[in-house]
């Protein structure tokens, strides 16, 4: 039956079927999947919930007790944020290296929450407002 | 089993082995040795969500995740 309902359905749809099928069976090990999975296990609880439901998470600076939010991407994605949420600065600083986001988001927590003050020494700072939400909130 | 995590283009590259034997243990710690010669940072995790950086090797961490050296971007 499902071969029939394969081979009666147009090619655009079954290129559709093909593709969730690999994503689905395959998709799991790709580099960035690996890094998110990575990511998910080195979070706090909140951190992950917050992550799963926003693309984001914050976290405190070890030296200042700054909160920085760390959106997902590889570059120009760190904000230093007000009480408010709200963000006051834009700080780019990455694992060298071309690392996936995952990845990339997990290295930028630790640096963080473990040498704050070393992290933004070497941090190139921009207008937080250079990005718009729309642009962290690609998907997957 | 301990692991040491590596991050690279893959993902991540994970190095099992047996803090009881002696052996792997050096091949462990001569791996940590040059990955920080080579920049990377340490670190592993002391409960949920928290980090510890490490320096030296630590025998007795069950997981240490490496992460190449950072730039400003």
């Amino acid at each position: 039956m499902f071969a029939a309902l394969w081979f009666h359905a147009p090619a655009r749809a079954r290129l559709h079927a093909l593709r969730e099928l690999y994503r689905r069976f395959f998709g799991e090990n790709t580099p960035d999947a690996r890094g998110r999975r990575l990511l998910a296990e080195w979070l706090s609880p909140e951190q992950r919930a917050q992550f799963e439901q926003y693309r984001y998470f914050d976290v405190i600076g070890c030296d200042t007790g700054k909160r920085y939010r760390i959106h997902y991407g590889t570059a120009a994605n760190v904000h230093e944020i007000d009480d408010a949420g709200l963000a006051t600065m834009g700080w780019c600083f990455v694992p060298s290296g071309f690392l996936v986001p995952g990845d990339v988001m997990l290295a930028q927590k630790i640096a963080l929450e473990t040498d704050e003050k070393g992290a933004l020494a070497l941090a190139n700072r921009f207008p937080p407002a250079t990005h718009s939400e729309h642009f962290y909130r690609r998907p997957f | 089993m301990a692991t040491q995590i590596v991050m690279d283009q893959t993902g991540d590259t994970r190095y099992e082995f047996d803090p009881g034997n002696a052996e792997a243990l050096a091949r462990a710690e001569q791996r940590f040795r040059e990955l920080t010669g080579a920049g990377f940072t340490a670190a592993f995790r002391t409960g949920p969500g928290d980090v510890t950086r490490i320096k030296a090797f630590d025998p007795t961490a069950q997981e240490t995740l490496f992460y190449p050296r950072l730039v400003g971007g």
